[in-house]
C-alpha cells in the first residue's frame, strides 16, 4: 500500500512547486515575524492571514517567527530572503530603525518594500498606585529632587528612546532600569520596585483600569478611546512623541508586479470589516499607513532616533 | 456562579477540547524541542473560531499535559522533553537501565498528577491573596532565587566530586554569558554570529548533553536495559512506598515558585529535588535511580502550572512563557486580567480552572495505562533506537528557532559532554548554571540600579532575608557532611 502511494505522494511534493510558479498568488507564502509566538506582533500576523486566505484562495500562508535580539534577526531574514514573493515579514518601531542606527543591523530601510502599517501602540508613562505623582510635572519635579528609577524596555526600545526624549525635554536624568520586557515592567510597577516605566498602552491599561497602577500621561497626538481620561504629553506641557506601530514588508528585489499584488492585497485585507473587527478586540489600535506614508515615517524615525544616538549612544 | 462554570464545563465541546488538549499536550511536551508555548501561540487563531470556554480548556489542556509529558523521554530516553525535566531525567533514565522504567513513570504520572491539582487548588481558593506574594519579589529577590537554585550545585555533586560539580556550574554560568548583555545591550563573545546574539540556546545544549551523549554511549549495547539485569517482560510494578512525603513538598515548593513570574518550572524542579536529596533516608541512591527524586521534581514542575497563572490571571503579568501565551489568548476574547475576570466573566474564568482539574485526571489516567507501554521502549533494539531519537533531537533542536547553527550546538554539545562526563564533571551542574545564569546576572544588575549603587538592597529587604536563610539551610548541612567525610578522609590516609 506504501508502495503505492510514496511515488505519488512524491510527484505531488515535485509537481507543488512548478505549480506555484504557474501564477504568482499561490503556494506556501512565508511571512516572517521577528519576535516569538504568542504577541500582539504575531497576533497582527495571524489575524492578517485568516483575512488574506479570503483574497488568494491559493496560497498556503505560514508564520515563521524568529524572536530574539530586539528583531534583529527577523529583520534580516526578511532583507536577505529569496526575492521571490513566497516571504515577506513584519517590522515594528523602533527598533527596526534602531537597529541600524546602532549599526549593529546588516539591512537598511532601502532592503524593503514597504507594504503599510496595521496598528500601533501609544507609548504611556506609568507609575505604581501607591505614587503620590498624578501629571508629568510632578514627575518632572520629583526626579529633580531625586533620583527616580524608571524602567524601559531593552536598551535601544521604543520606551528606552520615549525615556530620553522626556529626560531632553524636563532637563532631568533618570536612574534607568532595562529590562526583558513587559513582564518585568509590569512586576516592578505593581510591586512598587520602581518609581515609574516607559512602556506601551496595550501592556498597562487593564491594570490602569483596575487601580493598580497609574497612567500618567499617553505620548501620543491625541487621547486614547479606551482611557479618555488620560491626558497627553503635549497637554501637559512636554510634547514627546512615541508609539510602536507594526505593519508589512517584502524584500526589495522582489519583481514589480509581484509587489504591486502584495500591496494591492494588503489593501484588501485592511479594508475587510471582519480583520479590522477582529483586531478590535483582540485590543488592537488600528494606525492604517499605505507603503509609501509608512517609508516617510519609518525615514523620519530613523533621523530622529539617530539624534539621539549621537547624543547619547547606547 | 461555580455550579454554572460545572455546567458550562461539562458539555460535550467543552470536555472534547479538554482531552484533545491533553493529549496534544502530552506529545508536544514528549517531543524535544517542541514546546507548550509554541503550541499554545499556535492554538491561538483556532479559538478565536470557538466559544471561549472550549478555546480556553483547549490551551489548558495543551498546558497541563505538556509538563507531563516532558517527562517520559527524560525517563526513557534520557532526553528531557523540556527543561524542567533534567532532574527528572537523572533519576528516571538509571530505573529504565535497571528495567523498571515502567515504576518510574507511573512515579512520575502520579507525582504530575498530585502537584497539579494541589496547585490548580490553590489557585482556585487563594488566587487574589498570593497575587500580593508575588508582587514582594524584585529583582534583588530574583538574583537571590536564582542562587537558591545553584545552591543545587552542591547537593547535585557525587561523593568527593564537590570541586568538579563546582566547575561544571561555572562553565555553565559562563556559557550563559554569550549574549547580549541584558542591562546595556552590548554584545558579548558573539563573533559576530547572528544566532549567537541571544545567547547560546539551552534547549540544543540540553538535547545534545542528554540525549545525543546518552546514544553515543549505547552503540557498545544491544538496549537500553543493562544487559545485567534480567530481560523479562517488563510488570506492572506498584508504586513504590514513602513518596507522599516528597511529592508534598514539590508540589508546596512548585505552587510557590510558580506564582512568581518568571522560568519557574525549572528552578521549582530543581529546587524540590534538591531538598528531598538532602531530607532523604536513601541519599547514596541519588543519581542512580531513586525514585523519591523523580517525585520531587515532577510534583515540582507541574506545581507550577496552578501557581503560574495566579499572576497571569490576577494582575495579568504571566507566570511563564506558557501563561503568556495564553494571556494572548484570553484577551483575543476581550478576557481582560484582573478583578473583573473572576466576577464578571466568572464562569468562563472558573470553568477555565476547574477544566485543569480534569485535564489532570486524563493525563493520570493515560499515563497510568500506558506506563508499561511506553516501558518497552527500553528493549527496542539500539540499531533503530539511536537514529530515531538522533533525528528526532536534531528535528527538536532545529524547531526551537527555526535555525540550523542550533544543530552544530547540539552536536558540539553532546561531544564536549561525554569528555566531561568521562573526566567526572556533573552535567546537571552545567545545565544549572547555563540556566540560571541569566536570571542572576539580570536580577543583580536591576537589583543594584534599585538600589542606586548600594549593595545593602540585597540584605535589608524583607523577602531577601528569607531568601538567605533558605540558602544557608541548604548550604550549612551538605558542608558540614562534606567537611566529616574530608576529615574521615585524612584519619583514614593517617
Amino acid at each position: 500500500m506504501l508502495k503505492r502511494i510514496a511515488p505519488l505522494a512524491l510527484a505531488m511534493c515535485l509537481a507543488l512547486p512548478f505549480a506555484a510558479q504557474a501564477e504568482y498568488p499561490s503556494g506556501p507564502v512565508t511571512i516572517i515575524v521577528p519576535s516569538n509566538a504568542g504577541g500582539s506582533t504575531d497576533a497582527t500576523a495571524r489575524l492578517f492571514i485568516l483575512s488574506a486566505k479570503k483574497f488568494w484562495p491559493n496560497a498556503e500562508f505560514v508564520v515563521k517567527n524568529v524572536g530574539g535580539s530586539g528583531g534583529q534577526k527577523g529583520f534580516e531574514e526578511i532583507a536577505e530572503a529569496k526575492p521571490d514573493g513566497q516571504t515577506i515579514g513584519m517590522v515594528f518601531t523602533t527598533q527596526v530603525v534602531a537597529h541600524v542606527v546602532s549599526k549593529r543591523a546588516r539591512y537598511t530601510l532601502d532592503s524593503f518594500h514597504v507594504m503599510g502599517n496595521v496598528a500601533d501602540d501609544p507609548e504611556i508613562v506609568v507609575v505604581p498606585a501607591t505614587s503620590p505623582i498624578k501629571t508629568l510635572d510632578e514627575f518632572a519635579k520629583a526626579a529633580k529632587q531625586k533620583s527616580l528609577t524608571v524602567a524601559v524596555n531593552g536598551i535601544g526600545s521604543d520606551d528606552f528612546v520615549a525615556a530620553k526624549k522626556f529626560e531632553e525635554r524636563a532637563d532631568v536624568t533618570f536612574n534607568l532600569m532595562p529590562t526583558k520586557g513587559s513582564t518585568e515592567q509590569k512586576a516592578a510597577i505593581l510591586g512598587g520596585h520602581v518609581d515609574g516605566s516607559f512602556m506601551n498602552l496595550s501592556q498597562m491599561f487593564a491594570q490602569h483600569k483596575a487601580a493598580q497602577a497609574r497612567i500618567i500621561a499617553i505620548l501620543s497626538k491625541k487621547r486614547s478611546e479606551i482611557l479618555p481620561d488620560v491626558a497627553t504629553g503635549i497637554e501637559q506641557g512636554y510634547p514627546v512623541e512615541m508609539t510602536a506601530t507594526r505593519g508589512f514588508v517584502a524584500p526589495a528585489k522582489v519583481d514589480p508586479a509581484i509587489l504591486a499584488k502584495l500591496d494591492d492585497l494588503f489593501q484588501k485585507v485592511m479594508a475587510d470589516p471582519e480583520f479590522l473587527a477582529a483586531c478590535k478586540k483582540n485590543n488592537m489600535y488600528l494606525l492604517p499607513m499605505s507603503g509609501p506614508e509608512y517609508v516617510k515615517y519609518l525615514k523620519d524615525e530613523q533621523a530622529d532616533t539617530q539624534r539621539y544616538f549621537e547624543k547619547n549612544p547606547w | 456562579m461555580i455550579f454554572d462554570a460545572v455546567q458550562s464545563l461539562l458539555a460535550p465541546s467543552a470536555l472534547l477540547a479538554v482531552f484533545i488538549g491533553t493529549v496534544a499536550g502530552m506529545i508536544v511536551g514528549g517531543m524535544p524541542g517542541l514546546t507548550a508555548t509554541m503550541a499554545v501561540a499556535l492554538l491561538i487563531p483556532v479559538t478565536y473560531a470557538l466559544h471561549p470556554l472550549t478555546g480556553l480548556v483547549l490551551m489548558g489542556g495543551v498546558y497541563c499535559g505538556a509538563m507531563y509529558g516532558g517527562s517520559i523521554p527524560a525517563i526513557l530516553l534520557h532526553t528531557p522533553g523540556t527543561p524542567a525535566a533534567v532532574a527528572t531525567a537523572l533519576e528516571g533514565y538509571p530505573l529504565t537501565q535497571q528495567g523498571r522504567g515502567g515504576m518510574a513513570l507511573k512515579v512520575s504520572v502520579v507525582s504530575s498528577f498530585i502537584g497539579g491539582v494541589f496547585s490548580t487548588l490553590v489557585l482556585l481558593l487563594t488566587a487574589p491573596l498570593l497575587a500580593i506574594f508575588a508582587l514582594k519579589f524584585g529583582p534583588p529577590e530574583y538574583f537571590l532565587l536564582a542562587i537558591l537554585g545553584l545552591v543545587g550545585i552542591v547537593s547535585l555533586a557525587d561523593e568527593g566530586r564537590l570541586i568538579k560539580a563546582l566547575i561544571s556550574g561555572i562553565l555553565g554560568l559562563v556559557i550563559a554569558v554569550v549574549g547580549t548583555d541584558p542591562i546595556s545591550g552590548s554584545l558579548r563573545y558573539t563573533m559576530g554570529v547572528r544566532d549567537l546574539f541571544d545567547g547560546v540556546a539551552f534547549m540544543p545544549v540540553l538535547i545534545g548533553m542528554f540525549s545525543i551523549t546518552e546514544m553515543l554511549k549505547l552503540t557498545g549495547a544491544t538496549r537500553i536495559i543493562h544487559e545485567k539485569a534480567e530481560i523479562r517482560p517488563i510488570k506492572r510494578e506498584p508504586m513504590p512506598k514513602g513518596m507522599g512525603k516528597f511529592i508534598g513538598l514539590g508540589s508546596g515548593v512548585g505552587t510557590l515558585v510558580g506564582i512568581l513570574p518568571g522560568e519557574g518550572a525549572t528552578i521549582a524542579a530543581f529546587l524540590s529535588y534538591n531538598i528531598a536529596r538532602q531530607h532523604s533516608k536513601n541519599r547514596a541512591l541519588f543519581g542512580k535511580g531513586n525514585p523519591e527524586g523523580i517525585a520531587a521534581a515532577e510534583s515540582g514542575n507541574n506545581g507550577c502550572v496552578g501557581g503560574s497563572l495566579v499572576p497571569t490571571l490576577t494582575l495579568g503579568i504571566p507566570g511563564n512563557s506558557v501563561a503568556a501565551a495564553l494571556l494572548g489568548g484570553l484577551m483575543i476574547h476581550g478576557l481582560i486580567p484582573g478583578p473583573e475576570l473572576f466576577t464578571k466573566h466568572g464562569v468562563i474564568t472558573y470553568g477555565f480552572i476547574l477544566s485543569m482539574f480534569l485535564a489532570n485526571v486524563i493525563f493520570l489516567g493515560l499515563g497510568l495505562y500506558f506506563a508499561p507501554y511506553f516501558a518497552r521502549i527500553s528493549l527496542i533494539p539500539t540499531a533503530l533506537l539511536i537514529p530515531a531519537v538522533c533525528l528526532f533531537s536534531a528535528l527538536g533542536s532545529f524547531a526551537m528557532n527555526n535555525s540550523v547553527f542550533d544543530v552544530y550546538v547540539m552536536l558540539f554539545f553532546a561531544v564536549a559532554a561525554l569528555v566531561l562526563e568521562r573526566a567526572g564533571f556533573s552535567l546537571g551542574a552545567l545545565i544549572l548554571g547555563l540556566i540560571l545564569g541569566p536570571i542572576a546576572e539580570t536580577g543583580f544588575a536591576q537589583g543594584l540600579i534599585v538600589g542606586h549603587g548600594s549593595y545593602s538592597v540585597f540584605f535589608t529587604r524583607g523577602p531577601c532575608q528569607v531568601l538567605w536563610a533558605v540558602i544557608l539551610l541548604l548550604l550549612v548541612p551538605p558542608v558540614i557532611q562534606i567537611y566529616r567525610n574530608h576529615v574521615r578522609g585524612a584519619k583514614a590516609d593517617g
